[in-house]
């Protein structure tokens, strides 16, 4: 509520002896926003999530939870919960047992508490009869909903999740991400979701902030990274993409119809169009910009078709279209085309800027 | 299907060696302490019962298991708490020297127990101590409480460390966190490190001989016997050893399935 963040994170820095795992980043999160953080792995996500919930230290900066400054404060002071990659249920107790765990060392009376185990066992689809389970005795998705309903009991103001669906098979993990999606909007809490499935992060959050090497290399909603993707490596991240190296306005084998050379005159960057932006033009049909090539091969992708189309002394180009306008296969040589508005310039300098 | 067969075969041949090698010699020792002879014979022509009678009429038979209970006793509790908090140190946590202690703790381990023995003899002699029962305690958790270490280490090896950092995360204080989640998952690791340290002091000779003093413990005076004045009495010490040490295991592991089902019941 309100435009206040509910986190602010400023100029973090977390070194472990020489390795700088984060290099003085900055965040916002809105209150009840639903947060991914998607990074290779090895970007520094986990490393980040430890400092926020508190079980390390960050070298520099601070970390501000609302009005109050919190990097200090040990983990099992803040308001803060964490759902772990390997979700660390409690094997020696029941399923009812881990739930109510924080509840329990809150001293709550055990009625009041089971009450509320209950509750959440339903919030998540879970029967009754799961209370008196033994934690080995569940499936992998079910060990997912009760670890959250164990967070949910904690009932923190930031939930925190670090990878916590990698573990799953891939229709258990569909599932899984629109339930807690459903969850966020019911619950109203703010979820930071670590991941490094960009499709995982793209289908839950209201922004995504892409990571790298210790740095965020850009915070945006899902659409606005897809559409203008700050660095190369944002754009090659988000999927399937083609890349054009472009000096003081032109690019070798790309022909600028008016309007493109307009708009591209004296620039240098890097032009990024979407596999899906480029069509097959035919026969002395026009477009913005225009490329030629010989197709190489061609994959079936259900409704459509994806090209690998070689060129001349250049990098192949990728066209996905749609069934209906397939041409021919290998071998055959097309005329592809991109209007100016479904391609976007990385500046150079951005590049290498942390966002 | 052939090879497996022949597998079979040799495993059962296998067993039975193993069998015939561990308990014929405790059989014989058996039938010695029954044996009617006033010296070690085989085979036996005469038996008698009557040495369980004298033996567990004896003072001197009562004095030795006292000192040995006491003993082994002793070094059970304190290895288990140290052996925990040690493991503890070993397993759960990462500290500056941990590299050299986990080097360091094995060392005992590896020395030849009659070195040790004797290098603790002399450190006592050094420092003035006159050894006793107590020292003994001293010498055996030397040896003992490192292999309660391991024992518990493994144990904690074997569990996510997230465990205690999410109870910590979801509120929970060192001490909380120690009771509510690290205590259970290594309570098995510490019964089975009891029942070894129990074993192990209780059938200890070379560190008893070096360290006890004036006191005996029973295998040292199953040797002594053995030396000079051997009656068959010394067999039958020698089953009522085995015989003890067989009950205790027994009452261990039955604490141990005692607490297992206690704690599924309690999650039932
Ligand atoms: N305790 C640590 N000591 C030394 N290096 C670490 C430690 N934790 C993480 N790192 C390093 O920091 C980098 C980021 O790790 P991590 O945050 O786990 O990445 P991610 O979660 O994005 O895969 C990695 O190169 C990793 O080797
Ligand atoms: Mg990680």
């Amino acid at each position: 509520m309100g435009d206040q963040p509910i986190l602010r994170i400023n100029a973090l820095t977390k070194r472990f002896n020489e390795f700088t795992a984060l290099h003085g980043i900055d965040l916002n999160v809105r209150d009840g926003e639903f947060l991914a953080i998607v990074g290779p792995s090895g970007s520094g996500k986990t490393t980040l999530i430890r400092l926020l919930v508190g079980m390390d230290e960050p070298t520099e900066g601070a970390i501000w939870l609302r009005d109050s400054r919190i990097d200090a404060v040990p983990a099992n002071k803040r308001p803060t919960c964490m759902v772990f990659q390997s979700l660390a249920l409690f094997p020696h107790r029941s399923v009812g047992q881990n739930i109510e765990f924080p509840l329990k060392l809150r001293k709550v009376a055990p009625a009041t508490r089971k009450a509320r185990a209950l509750e959440l066992l339903e919030l998540l689809r879970l029967p009754a009869s799961y209370y008196d389970k033994r934690i080995d005795e569940c499936s992998g998705g079910e060990k997912q909903r009760v670890a959250l309903a164990r967070a949910l009991a904690f009932d923190p103001e930031i939930l925190f999740f670090d990878e916590p669906l990698s573990a799953l098979d891939y229709r258990l993990r569909k599932t899984l991400e629109k339930e807690l999606k459903d969850l966020h909007r019911r619950t109203g809490k703010t979820f930071i979701y670590i991941t490094h499935s960009l499709e995982e992060a793209m289908v839950m959050s209201d922004r995504i902030a892409i990571m790298k090497a210790g740095r965020f290399e850009q915070i945006a909603p899902a659409a606005e990274i897809y559409a203008r993707p700050r660095s190369r490596f944002v754009a090659e991240f988000m999927g399937e993409v083609n890349l054009f190296d472009m000096v003081d306005g032109r690019v070798p084998g790309l022909r600028f119809g008016p309007r493109a050379s307009n708009l591209f005159v004296g620039q240098t960057g890097t032009l990024v169009v979407r596999p899906e932006s480029v069509a097959l033009l035919a026969p002395g049909e026009e477009a913005d910009v225009a490329l030629e090539g010989i197709i190489e091969s061609e994959y079936l992708l259900g409704s459509r078709v994806q090209y690998t189309v070689a060129r001349e002394g250049a990098a192949p180009v990728t066209v996905e279209v749609l069934r209906e306008n397939a041409v021919g296969g290998p071998g055959a040589p097309v005329v592809m085309g991109f209007g100016t508005s479904a391609c976007h310039l990385i500046a150079p300098e951005a590049r290498d800027a942390a966002a | 299907m052939r090879t497996s067969r022949l597998m079979g075969w040799l495993l059962v041949a296998y067993g039975c060696a193993v069998l015939a090698f561990l308990y014929l010699p405790l059989v014989s020792v058996g039938l010695a302490s029954i044996s009617k002879a006033r010296y070690l014979t085989f085979p036996i022509r005469r038996y008698a019962y009557d040495w369980y009678g004298e033996a567990l009429a004896s003072d001197t038979v009562r004095d030795l298991l006292l000192v040995s209970l006491k003993v082994a006793g002793i070094v059970t509790v304190l290895s288990m708490v140290i052996g925990f908090l040690g493991a503890l140190a070993f397993a759960r946590y990462s500290w500056r020297f941990r590299k050299a202690y986990q080097k360091l703790i094995l060392l005992p381990i590896f020395f030849p127990q009659t070195v040790l023995g004797l290098a603790l003899l002399m450190w006592f002699n050094t420092v003035g101590i006159i050894p006793s029962w107590k020292t003994a305690v001293v010498a055996h958790l030397v040896w003992i409480a490192p292999i309660a270490t391991l024992v518990i280490s493994i144990r904690a090896y074997s569990f996510d460390p997230a465990l205690e950092e999410a109870a910590r995360d979801m509120g929970a204080t060192t001490w909380d966190t120690l009771r509510e989640v690290t205590i259970p998952l290594l309570m098995p690791g510490v019964i089975s490190a009891g029942l070894f340290a129990f074993l192990l002091s209780w059938g200890n000779f070379p560190l008893s001989l070096f360290t006890t003093g004036a006191d005996s413990t029973l295998p040292e005076w199953l040797y002594a016997k053995m030396v000079s004045g051997y009656s068959p009495l010394v067999p039958t010490v020698g089953i009522l050893t085995v015989g003890t040490s067989a009950v205790l295991l027994a009452l261990g592991l039955t604490a141990a399935l005692i607490f297992k089902r206690a704690r599924a019941a309690r999650n039932a």
